[in-house]
């Protein structure tokens, strides 16, 4: 223990003497606030990763220390909680929405506000499977032509290649619901469903599974998503939500644990003002997903590429 | 004897089962063959009493399961026995506390045993010192004496082999070298050839003897091999299912077992190296044969004289008086027949 | 005479149990056809809420349980704080430097020096030049920081976890209370998944390379306590006479004595740490540690399946070395200690590999290549990785697809609609009369509560659903490992062969398999089967070849002299001897087959590795560890019954 204090504060000293003699200049004289290490969290899809790094070589360039933690994606939420983690830069609608609700209720987190992008998760399907079944998107096109989509286990309906079954989705509620000669088949989780996907997409396949925007997946295979009854205009939404789709624009939040605005105060200022839209994350995504870099060249790509965007959100010197 | 006990074990008794202290009790210490059966107890050392004076070698014989290596541990404390006592110099071991063992251990006891027991991970140098080693005797010298030992059980220059390289009799040359680091008074021995095949055993009985004279340690030694016992014994007893059955000189025990066991035992002895004259000679005082032999001499010895000699053969003593007479025919009938004792 | 008696004996001892055989199944049959509906499916409202309790008190015990002046969280926090502290010195030397000091880390090609050197020094020159090439590996393929990020919580691991494995296999011997508590304690722990454990250990250690290494030391713990006990029980008795006789205090004895005699199998459980150590990298990353676990997981979700298998491969590289490392320092057995000339040339040596280490650095510290290779200097295999198997899945489906589908209709859903609907307690009523015939009343009871808790707690239905997926895939485990392991001992050249491949099989980072398996097969049961029969299958080949190998090579001359043909020799004389280690390879494969469960949830499957995926993002704690203790429950249940049956064969037989 002690030997660790020690090393802590054999850190502090050289950390913030290596400080002044870097940053005076471009940076707020009270930055860091704090010289302990902003903890950001790092789920295992692409956008997050090239935005969280976009987000920690911003606080970097304001003096602070960024350390980057892999975590689960639901996991993460007690994390944040305890100040494990202090910021996430994706909270999604779709897959986050209860825990992140749940976390809000017990105080120990507090919602940092909507990046411009909205998101969507939905069944979707590759493009080829327009010409096996004419009359997509719609969904009654798509139950027309269920044995199309049907397999061993599940014939003579069709199968849906459905999220985890923990995601909290209710599309067997929805087949129900709307009737359809559809069985859904849950996978244990996304790197499954990509695995179908690529599978069937090679073998040009017919295949309708559940899929997302923004997702690095777009950039790899076109296609579309399949509209069910629009939950904006369909009255019956209203009574019976399974009978819907999903919102065509759900919410894209971020997350910080309630400790960074006393902590860091500048820092949280920046978590609370950085903002993406589509255009912009599928583009973060695509150049490691396409283009090869890593994640955390993306993110100094992105900075060096886009000064007009970050400039925004980062307080000028 | 005038020699002092240097070790005296009574009553010792050595009980295994479930409950064996009130089982003893029960029994008012003395369990009989019956008891043992009815109550499922094994007795594995069973009232045994006996004394070793200084500078006598004692060899304990019996068969496997006869409880030697039992009475042995016991000895040694490497076992604790049910009851009775065992006295160093008139110190009583069984009541010793873990410390005064250690130290009794680290200075009087020495032990040989049948597998060696040597420390794999250390060379031959490190094993011999390891008794001064854990006393924490400086390294130069406790390796001065271990160079010493070495020397004297014929191990220089592999002192800094590992045990694995050497051969059955080398390693327990390190095995003897070691029991004797800390110049112990008493030195246990626990079956220490048996491991080794013939030829070499003959040889570290040699060792071993030649050893003892230069050393003159007072010694308990165990082995199943009558031949042994012989070689290397001052008084020899023999145990049979826990229990003492006769303890003497190996002439005596050849000459007159107590028991059918021991005969078995002594069945195959070669009689002529352990048989005296005296014991089979006429006494008279007026033998009148030329050739004489003494009293004290072997059979082996004296054969070629008397069967070559077609008269009995005079007898003479220390003082070459003569004593009495040997004939060839009873010559003959003690070595070469089982009925030697009528 | 007596012959005829023996066997006539022995007669109406293999009668007796026939007619209780025959009568159970009878009884069980008239159960399973009669038995009312609270015996076929435990009532909902009778079930135990032992889930919520399990998850309210690892809440109360995280967030309020105190010990007066501190928390059970605070002792946990202080936990993690000194556990960092050794990692902060590996980390800083292998990936993060010491910014505090204006220190960088040490650069590749000093740390591939290093370990080549270590290589040689344990293992002479092939295995210097093995982990030479080995980690350029890592530098080459472009994978550096994060191997060593995995490298680091490896070095830091895997001594923790020795080390107290060794205190609690030292406490065992002493103490007949603690070793009874503590076997059925690893029992538990090597049955329970790991995914199980993470949730628990999240809520008190947080997140990041600690938890990691806690999660790591509860599974790497039992087999080095188990090699210790074992280590210290089979050291010959005379070697601890002799310690004592030479007069050592009970502390010497231990640790002069009984330690280093039992050196050998401490190192077999060291072996064991450094395995079990890389089988967490890949899961561990679930709950924060980087490293190439993380990157694999990563790639797998991008559906870079090259890449994935790149961090696989470094991930076996590591292993594969460390474990060849650790099998040196068995095998090492020098004839005597070094000479003083030796020594000397020692230390000259050790002086030029010093300054060749320095000039490494300065080398590096003058062209940064050698500190960390630029990205353009790497390369990569991925894309050819990548196109292969999509190639293998356009062209091997076509021709899978009619396997697949028959299989699955007509074989594997007919039998998967039969074990789920088992009812629970003719099941467990059967499973207990199989205790008592193998093992009596004891084992009979074990497994009757065993099972009995698994429906109790209401999870019968998933456990089935386990049960089904495993008992298929343990079958075809049987069928394919069996001639393979016999094949490995009876051909030579076969022999290396198949433990090379079990080697891989077993080192790999079983995530992988998942990604070819689905695309060829499709998310369903099959895929799953398959997946776990991967993984699976490695200890029945391994023991069957170890098993056939320990027949004593007289009784092999007797059977030849008898004139037996090879295949009577197979079947009459080895394979009856082999049948011990057979079962015991068996109990292995089934607990092996088990734990995948939990990584074939992530295909679909609706079983009890399902409910341990779902318990981890909820934070359900209960339903987590409950679901994990549930499978463990199955695997004793099976183990026991299993081993119980080899002691008794083993006895039989006279090997034992």
């Amino acid at each position: 223990m002690l030997s660790m204090k020690m090393v802590r504060l054999a850190a502090i000293g050289c950390v913030a003497a290596f400080l002044s003699g870097t940053t005076a200049g471009t940076a707020n004289a009270a930055i860091p606030e704090s010289s302990e290490s902003i903890k950001i969290a790092m789920n295992n899809w692409t956008s997050q990763n090239v935005l969280s790094y976009i987000t920690g070589q911003l606080l970097e360039k304001m003096g602070y220390t960024v350390e980057y933690i892999p975590s689960d994606s639901q996991l993460q939420f007690q994390a944040l909680g305890n100040g494990d983690l202090d910021f996430q830069v994706e909270v999604w609608e779709g897959s986050m929405a209860e825990a992140f609700a749940k976390s809000l209720e017990g105080g120990d987190v507090v919602d940092a506000g909507s990046h411009t992008a909205v998101t969507r998760e939905d069944w979707w399907y590759p493009q080829y499977v327009k010409d096996v079944c004419p009359g997509l998107p719609d969904w009654k096109a798509l139950d027309a032509c269920a044995e199309k989509f049907a397999t061993a286990e599940t014939k003579p309906k069709g199968r849906f290649v459905g999220p985890p079954a923990d995601w909290g989705k209710h599309y067997s509620e929805r087949i129900q619901a709307l009737k359809m000669n559809f069985q859904e088949v849950p996978v244990g989780q996304a790197a499954t469903l990509w695995a179908e996907l690529q599978a069937a997409y090679d073998r040009k396949e017919p295949i309708v599974l559940f899929n997302w925007t923004p997702n690095f997946i777009e950039a790899k295979f076109p296609g579309e998503f399949v509209d069910f009854p629009d939950p904006a205009s369909d009255a019956k939404c209203k009574t019976q939500p399974e009978y819907c789709g999903a919102p065509k624009s759900g919410y894209l939040k971020k997350a910080a644990w309630k400790g960074v605005q006393e902590k860091w105060p500048a820092a949280f200022a920046v978590m609370q003002h950085i903002n993406f839209n589509n255009e912009q994350i599928a583009k973060a995504a695509s150049m490691v997903d396409t283009d090869g870099l890593s994640p955390e060249e993306a993110a100094a790509k992105w900075i060096s590429d886009n000064p007009s965007a970050w400039k925004e959100w980062v307080p000028a010197d | 004897m005038s020699k002092p006990n240097k070790i005296s074990c009574r009553n010792l008794w050595k009980v295994y089962g479930k409950d064996a202290q009130s089982f003893m009790a029960v029994h008012s210490n003395a369990p009989s063959l019956e008891d043992f059966r009815r109550e499922q107890y094994v007795g594995a050392v069973r009232n045994v009493s006996f004394e070793v004076t200084t500078g006598e070698i004692l060899v304990v014989m019996g068969l496997s399961g006869s409880g030697k290596s039992t009475l042995l541990r016991c000895l040694a404390r490497l076992i604790d026995a049910t009851s009775g006592a065992v006295c160093f110099d008139g110190q009583d071991i069984t009541k010793a506390t873990p410390e005064e063992l250690i130290e009794l251990r680290r200075h009087k006891m020495g032990m040989v045993f049948q597998n060696f027991g040597l420390l794999p991970h250390k060379t031959v140098l490190q094993n011999i010192c390891f008794p001064l080693d854990v006393q924490g005797i400086s390294r130069t010298r406790r390796e001065e004496r271990g160079m010493e030992l070495a020397q004297l059980v014929g191990l220089a220059g592999k002192e800094n082999f590992y045990p694995r390289e050497l051969s059955g009799g080398q390693q327990q040359r390190v095995g003897i070298a070691r029991s004797l680091a800390v110049e112990p008074d008493v030195w246990f021995l626990d079956e220490p050839f048996s491991a080794l095949d013939p030829l070499i055993r003959r040889d570290m009985q040699d060792e071993f003897l030649r050893l003892q004279r230069a050393l003159n340690k007072t010694i308990v030694f165990v082995t199943h091999d009558f031949e042994e016992a012989v070689r290397v014994a001052d008084r020899i007893a023999i145990m049979k299912d826990g229990a003492l059955v006769q303890l003497g000189r190996p002439e005596e025990l050849v000459w007159c077992p107590a028991d059918p066991y021991v005969a078995e035992f002594t069945r195959n002895a070669p009689r002529g190296k352990i048989i005296s004259v005296g014991q089979i000679m006429v006494p008279t005082s007026a033998a009148a044969s030329e050739i004489s032999i003494r009293i004290d001499q072997k059979l082996d010895d004296v054969a070629p004289l008397v069967l070559g000699s077609d008269r009995s053969v005079k007898v003479i003593d220390h003082d070459d008086r003569v004593v009495g007479q040997v004939e060839r025919d009873r010559l003959i009938a003690v070595m070469f027949s089982d009925g030697a004792r009528q | 005479m007596t012959a005829s008696a023996d066997s006539a004996a022995s007669r109406s001892k293999s009668i007796l149990p026939g007619i209780l055989v025959g009568g159970a199944a009878v009884v069980s049959l008239i159960l399973f056809a009669v038995a009312p509906d609270w015996a076929r499916q435990w009532p909902a409202e009778q079930i135990v809420p032992l889930r919520d309790w399990v998850t309210r008190f690892f809440q109360w015990l995280a967030n309020e349980a105190s010990f007066g002046l501190f928390t059970v969280k605070d002792l946990t926090r202080l936990v993690s704080d000194i556990l960092s502290g050794p990692l902060t010195i590996t980390d800083g030397l292998l990936h993060k430097g010491f910014s505090q000091f204006g220190l960088a880390a040490l650069p590749w090609i000093t740390v591939v020096l290093i370990m080549g050197i270590v290589g040689y020094a344990i293992g002479g020159g092939r295995l210097g030049i093995a982990t030479t090439l080995g980690f350029a590996y890592l530098a080459v393929f472009g994978m550096w920081p994060d191997a060593m990020k995995t490298f680091s919580l490896v070095l830091v691991t895997v001594p923790i976890a020795a080390l107290i494995g060794l205190m609690l296999g030292i406490l065992a011997t002493r103490n007949q209370l603690a070793e009874r508590v503590l076997s059925a304690l690893f029992d538990v722990m090597q049955a329970t998944p790991h995914l199980a454990y993470l949730g628990p250990i999240a809520i008190f250690f947080g997140f990041g390379a600690v938890p990691r290494l806690i999660a790591t030391a509860i599974f790497a713990v039992p087999p080095m306590a188990r090699c210790t006990i074992l280590g210290l029980r089979t050291v010959a008795p005379e070697i601890i006479e002799s310690g004592l006789m030479s007069g050592c205090t009970p502390r010497q004895l231990l640790w002069r004595v009984q330690l280093p005699a039992a050196q050998r199998t401490l190192l077999v459980g060291l072996n064991q740490v450094i395995m079990q150590t890389l089988a967490m990298v890949v899961i561990a990353s679930l709950i924060g540690a980087s490293g190439l676990g993380h990157r694999l997981l990563f790639s797998l979700q991008q559906l870079q399946m090259g890449k994935a298998i790149e961090y696989g491969v470094a991930i076996v590289v590591i292993a594969i070395l460390l474990d060849r490392i650790s099998q040196a320092l068995i095998a090492r057995n020098p004839a005597r200690a070094p000479t003083e000339a030796e020594k000397a040339a020692l230390l000259r040596t050790s002086v030029i590999l010093g300054i060749l280490l320095a000039s490494s650095i300065l080398v590096a510290w003058l062209v940064p290549a050698f500190r960390l290779l630029p990205k353009d200097m790497t390369f990569t295999t991925a894309p050819y990785w990548d196109q292969s198997i999509r190639w293998l899945s356009r062209t091997l489906f076509v021709y899978l697809e009619f396997f697949r589908d028959d299989v699955t209709t007509y074989i594997l859903v007919p039998i998967r609609n039969l074990f789920l609907s088992l009812p629970w307690l003719p099941t467990c009523l059967l499973v207990a009369t199989a205790g008592l015939l193998i093992g009596g009343w004891r084992l009979a009871v074990t497994a009757f509560l065993l099972l009995g808790f698994i429906a109790a707690i209401g999870f019968w239905v998933p456990a089935m659903m386990t049960l089904y997926l495993t008992s298929m895939a343990v079958i075809i485990c049987v069928l394919l490992g069996l001639p393979i392991g016999i094949c490995a001992a009876h051909r030579p050249r076969f022999t290396r062969f198949a433990l090379a491949l079990c080697d891989t099989l077993q080192t790999f980072p079983s995530f992988i398999y998942l990604i070819p398996v689905i695309m060829l097969f499709r998310v369903g049961d099959l895929a799953s089967i398959i997946a776990i029969i991967a993984y699976a299958m490695v200890p029945i080949i391994r023991y069957t070849h170890l098993g056939l190998m320990r027949v004593p090579a007289n009784t092999l001359e007797a059977g030849i002299a008898c004139g037996c043909t090879g295949r009577q020799m197979l079947l009459k004389v080895e394979l009856p001897q082999a049948v011990p280690e057979i079962l015991l390879g068996l109990t292995q494969t089934i607990t092996m087959a088990l734990f995948m469960t939990s990584i074939t949830a992530l295909i679909g499957s609706r079983d009890l590795g399902q409910e341990i995926l779902k318990a981890l993002p909820a934070v359900d704690t209960g339903r987590g560890l409950l679901a994990g203790l549930s499978i463990a429950a199955i695997g004793i249940t099976a183990t026991r019954l299993i081993e119980t049956w080899a002691v008794r064969r083993k006895r039989e037989l006279g090997l034992a």
